[in-house]
């Protein structure tokens, strides 16, 4: 009876285990095949979006082929066949990096980095992304007590695109995307390494785009999985992103948070630890005191400036527009009390910062500092802006070191210029050729010049000019200002003497044409003759420096 | 001045006559083109002569600027000055290179009397290129008009050294260039507006009057007033405050009383513009309606006395009808009912203008017919808005007018022979597209052709004394304002769905096909569904410029077979390879040589017509 009882108990007990054997093999075989579900549809997305940019290399190929003759349609497509591949070599790294990090062969490496390049580099990535969809875009930047960090600054970066790539690619055009970078501390937590207290980095991205379900966000980290609907059918992604990025946070000991609403946008708040990077800081020499003048429309960018300045011991002016800036700055130069630099945004409330760039850098001279401080990238505009007379940028979003580094270099320079003449920039090493037949323009440019402490030798035409090259060593000068109009041997016929010499400096010793023609067949007569660019005269210091600056200065580095 | 300079100021005023072309009206056609190709000449000789004086009188002076004698400079100013006097231009370009200099040479000097008189001028010269800046994208002119008002503004700043300056003439250059910090085009009504408040304010504060009796405060105040009274926003969604409305009915008051005084002792008709001034601040407030102010409009422009060519007349003949046009267009349902009106209206103005003095260096009037064009309005019997283009070309830059003509007539011809070779080859463009049959195909591309190449400079209106009278090759800051021809040509044939067609080709044909180079930035070859038409005209009109018009680019004439081999050499970088290719079968260049020849004699034939004879021109278009 009691064997019976126990066998009982043990066919109970057998049949309870099976039971839950049972339902474990049930669970299992669902989460089996919603894996098998879910890599299905990835499979099966993956083609449609591993075919979707593959027929556009395709298709470009083909047209590039047919339109070989047409060299603009060629390039056309050669562009876009780029973007495609691309666009497929980053679906085939998320598959990859999904697959490392499954299988745990994924590392964090600990490194030092900038967060304010890192800042930027992202900027330059996706703010022309943002552009093209209309889209305003904001990057804020907020409490920083550590830029220099140390951890891993790619799968970081990884984090950072990712989310904000995602803000753009899934809010409508003229939608708004905000993203804002703070760090706070944590004083009482164990160290992460021997340099101090953890750094937490916050990040923060906001979009008022096409949002996502509650059903869909409690999915949101898993792989393979991707809203679904018709507004987002034709956005290309792998469904990997928000997943990778869980897991690299994970990893990092980082957090994640996400709010979102269907069609009101959504909120993702990320926390991750850093230690500071050990390092020397280097002494700015900031001309503590002193004013910097900011011209800036942007109220809240203006009131950013302030704070770091004021933090490195300056005093600010603020002013909305170009002409009020020029009338300070002529009320300033009158009174002896000018700023030790200008600041300026690119757009301000009348004129464009170029415009006002080129009026003041006549009004005020040669050295004086003027940086722009915007959002734009600097590869886009350097050429006008340099040629205008902005002397420095510093990008935004804003941050501190950059912008009091700006102004250390700037200002020191300046200053050593203005309180060491003739020693100013130390270009003794340097020498020029200055090729003139009138005497008193000769001793004026050389007056102007030799306060730079570059060494010079004059001749009186160009013959003499061409003597003179033929006979020095090679490399021995770094510039030639050459005069046109002159006896005996005229600018052009000396700049294709030099030219066609067959020594090795003879095609990229640099010179520049100093001429009252002013036609613009003069320019392009001096362009032929191979001079390198055209200074007018009544000879302005201005010019003649920066030629020299920027010459020299690009010679050295 | 010095003889040189004097020499100079002689041939301008020489070329401008000769770039008129005006002659006697009974000659025959053969006499005609003779004196023409005569004139052409003298012309030409006239140009190169003033290259030469610039090249050996002033550009040496420029050179020594630093040790130039008193005498010099004072000459130097005194020629700067004849070269634009008021609203005579003669050579505003070279203007501005001499106090550009100056500027620099007072700069270096630390004259801060000098320094102020020449920004004040230098803010001028900038101001003469800023008004012919009418009818283009603030984006394209923003530069321009900050280059001018921050040498105003530099200039004013020293207002807070008022009592410093001892020069009663720099105070009085110090408080024209407050003034004229208003000048140009504003973003915005308001700012403009606020700019006169501020300068009118401290104009009448009597204890600063005081310290200058001698300067002619009562001009100041009057000029200021009258600036006011043209910052008026004639649309009322536009954003003035009512602070501006009532600073704008005070100063429009004030010039109209004035102007009725003046009229009364000098018995001339009723003052028009500032009586306008006062009705459109009127109806601004709401003390007019749109239909009163209308009327009131068309009472004024009755009155216009077509015999005179003051800036009265001109302003009621051709600005107000502008104006007009303006006020249509944004109230559309106006335009009911005033077709009639608005048809006599361009009758009078075509009339007016065919009656303008060649010769007159007046610049006004080009202001105004800019006004015009920007505003236009195609009626169903009006003349079209091409036509008034080409009547404008004609009357005031004939050189332009055949230049075109040429380019079309020639682009015809290659196109024809494109087609015969490729019929599809223009089918990017949808209307061709669709046409099926080959001969109306061909019809359409030719007269696409045609059109492209009468209409590809219209934009060179707005910049006519740069493009007609200017006397010497440009300089480089002119040269960037003629590329604006491009944009503002465009722009104005988009205006009117008549040209619609033929803006691609004024905006994209001094593009470059691998896009290397070459304007404006705003032409994107590979999105127009045009380019095969546009990249046609770029070539010929290159072609034809390289044989008629090198000077002002620094180069030297060339013949037709150097024109065609350096447009060969230009294949793939600045010209279409499937056009280029066909200027290397020797019967292509044969056959589009003799179409230039023919073109433009076909188009001297009907100059010859049109100006002689006097017939309407307008049927053909």
């Amino acid at each position: 009876m009691e064997e019976r009882k126990n066998a009982d108990s043990q066919y109970l007990e057998l049949i309870d285990q099976l039971k839950a054997t049972n339902a474990e093999l049930s669970d299992a075989l669902r989460a089996a095949e919603e894996e098998n579900r879910a890599k299905s549809s990835f499979l099966s997305s993956m083609s449609h979006d591993i075919r979707t940019p593959m027929n556009a290399i395709m298709g470009m190929t083909s047209i590039a082929l047919s339109h070989i003759d047409e060299k603009p349609r060629v390039l056309d497509c050669l562009q876009k066949i780029q973007t495609a591949s691309t666009h497929l070599m980053s679906l085939v790294n998320d598959v990859l990096d999904m697959s490392r990090i499954a299988s745990g062969r994924m590392t964090l490496s600990e490194e030092a980095f900038s967060l304010a390049d890192m800042v930027h580099d992202i900027t330059i990535i996706l703010r022309p992304q943002a552009a093209q969809k209309h889209q305003a875009f904001h990057m804020e930047i907020g409490q920083i007590y550590e830029e220099n960090l140390l951890g891993d600054p790619l799968h970081l970066r990884q984090i950072l695109v990712n989310i904000i790539g995602n803000a753009v690619k899934y809010t409508q055009e003229d939608g708004t995307i905000r993203v804002s970078i703070s760090q706070h501390t944590e004083p009482d937590a164990h160290t992460t390494s021997d340099t101090g207290s953890k750094i937490w980095l916050d990040f923060l991205c906001e979009d008022n785009g096409i949002g996502m379900s509650q059903a869909f966000l409690e999915k949101i980290f898993e792989p393979f999985e991707r809203v679904n609907n018709a507004s987002v059918s034709r956005i290309e992604g792998t469904g990997l992103g928000m997943s990778i990025v869980k897991s690299l946070l994970d990893r990092m000991g980082g957090t994640i948070t996400v709010e979102s609403a269907e069609g009101k946008g959504s909120r993702f708040q990320v926390s991750i630890p850093f230690a500071a990077a050990p390092q020397s800081k280097s002494v700015l020499t900031l001309p503590a005191g002193q004013t910097v003048l900011i011209a800036e429309r942007l109220d809240s960018r203006a009131q950013q400036m302030a704070a770091y300045l004021r933090d490195g011991g300056m005093e600010t002016v603020h002013l909305q527009n170009g002409m009020d800036a020029v009338t300070w700055l002529t009320e300033a130069q009158y009174e002896n009390r000018m700023p030790c630099a200008l600041l300026l945004g690119l757009e301000l409330a009348d004129m464009s910062a170029l415009d006002v760039t080129a009026h003041v850098r006549e009004l005020a001279g040669r050295d004086f500092p003027i940086i722009l401080v915007a959002e734009t990238d600097w590869a886009q505009i350097e050429y006008r802006a340099t040629r205008a007379g902005i002397s420095a940028f510093v990008p935004c979003p804003l941050f501190q070191s950059r912008l009091l580094t700006a102004l250390s270099e700037l200002t020191y320079k300046a200053q050593r210029n203005h309180s060491d003449r003739p020693g100013m920039i130390d270009y003794c090493q340097y020498r020029l050729l200055l090729v003139e037949d009138n005497e008193l323009n000769r001793e004026i440019a050389i007056e102007l010049l030799s306060q730079t402490g570059v060494q010079i030798d004059t001749a009186e035409n160009g013959l003499l000019a061409v003597e003179a090259f033929e006979q020095s060593p090679e490399n021995y000068y770094d510039l030639i200002f050459m005069d046109i109009q002159m006896p005996v041997m005229n600018g052009y016929e000396a700049a294709k003497k030099i030219r066609q010499l067959s020594r090795r400096d003879a095609g990229s010793i640099w010179i520049v044409a100093m001429t009252a023609n002013a036609f613009v067949e003069d320019i392009r007569l001096s362009r032929e003759a191979g001079m390198n660019e055209h200074c007018s005269k009544p000879v302005d210091a201005d010019r003649l420096h920066e030629i020299l600056r920027k010459r020299l200065e690009l010679h050295s580095s | 001045m010095q003889s040189y300079q004097e020499e100079y100021i002689a041939n301008l005023k020489d070329i401008t006559v000769l770039a008129a072309r005006k002659t006697p009206d009974s000659h025959s056609y053969e006499t005609y083109r003779e004196m023409l190709l005569k004139n052409r000449s003298l012309l030409e000789a006239k140009i190169t002569r003033n290259i030469e004086l610039l090249r050996d009188g002033l550009f040496p002076l420029f050179d020594r600027l630093f040790e130039a004698s008193p005498d010099e400079l004072s000459m130097l100013e005194e020629f700067a000055q004849s070269l634009l006097n008021g609203k005579n231009e003669l050579d505003s370009g070279l203007f501005c290179q001499i106090y550009q200099a100056l500027l620099s040479r007072a700069r270096h000097t630390k004259d801060h009397n000098a320094v102020i008189r020449y920004l004040y001028w230098l803010g001028i010269g900038r101001h003469s290129a800023c008004s012919k800046m009418v009818g283009l994208d603030w984006n394209d002119i923003e530069n321009y008009m900050a280059q001018m008002r921050l040498c105003f503004a530099e200039a004013a700043a020293y207002l807070k050294y008022y009592d410093d300056i001892d020069d009663v003439e720099t105070k009085g250059y110090i408080l024209r260039s407050r003034a004229n910090t208003a000048l140009g085009q504003f973003r915005s009504a308001s700012a403009k507006i606020r700019l006169t408040r501020q300068t009118l304010q401290l104009l009448q504060d009597e204890e600063l009057q005081q310290k200058t009796p001698q300067l002619p405060w009562e001009r100041y105040i009057y000029m200021t007033h009258q600036q006011m009274t043209s910052s008026i926003s004639y649309s009322r969604e536009n954003d003035m405050t009512p602070q501006d409305v009532v600073a704008i009915m005070e100063s429009a008051h004030i010039v109209h009383k004035r102007r009725i005084q003046e009229a009364i002792r000098s018995n001339d008709a009723p003052p028009v513009r500032s009586a306008f001034s006062c009705y459109a601040i009127e109806y601004y407030c709401g003390l007019l309606t749109l239909e009163e102010l209308l009327g009131r409009m068309e009472e004024l422009m009755d009155l216009a006395d077509t015999s005179s060519f003051s800036q009265d007349a001109m302003y009621t003949i051709i600005s107000l009808p502008a104006i007009y046009c303006q006020y249509l267009k944004e109230y559309p349902e106006q335009l009911s009912g005033r077709e009639r009106y608005l048809e006599s209206l361009y009758k009078k103005i075509i009339t007016y203008t065919e009656a303008f003095p060649a010769d007159e260096a007046n610049e006004l009037i080009f202001y105004y017919l800019r006004q015009l064009s920007t505003t236009f309005i195609e009626t169903p019997h009006s003349i079209s808005y091409g036509a008034f283009q080409q009547l404008m070309l004609l009357h005031f830059a004939p050189d332009i007018y055949v230049h075109s003509h040429v380019v079309g007539q020639a682009a015809a011809v290659l196109c024809g022979i494109i087609l015969n070779e490729e019929p599809t080859f223009f089918d990017d463009i949808e209307y061709i597209r669709q046409i099926p049959a080959f001969a109306a195909k061909r019809q359409a591309v030719l007269e696409l052709a045609l059109n492209c190449g009468f209409f590809h400079d219209v934009g060179k209106i707005n910049f006519i004394s740069l493009f007609t009278r200017t006397a010497r090759q440009w300089f480089e800051e002119e040269y960037e304002i003629t590329q604006l021809h491009t944009i503002v040509g465009s722009a104005r044939l988009n205006t009117c769905a008549s040209t619609r067609r033929y803006a691609a080709a004024a905006l994209g044909h001094h593009s470059w096909y691998d896009g290397s180079h070459g304007y404006p930035g705003s032409y994107k070859r590979l999105e127009c569904p045009y380019r095969q038409m546009v990249d046609v005209i770029g070539l010929i009109d290159w072609i034809d410029n390289s044989m008629t018009y090198a000077w002002l680019y620094g180069h030297a004439k060339k013949s037709f077979d150097e024109a065609i081999r350096d447009a060969v050499a230009l294949e793939g970088k600045r010209f279409s390879p499937l056009l280029t290719a066909r200027l290397r079968d020797q019967a292509v260049a044969e056959a589009l040589r003799q179409a230039f020849r023919t073109a433009r004699d076909d188009t001297y034939r009907q100059l010859y017509q049109l100006t002689v004879q006097h017939k309407e021109p307008l049927n053909t278009l």
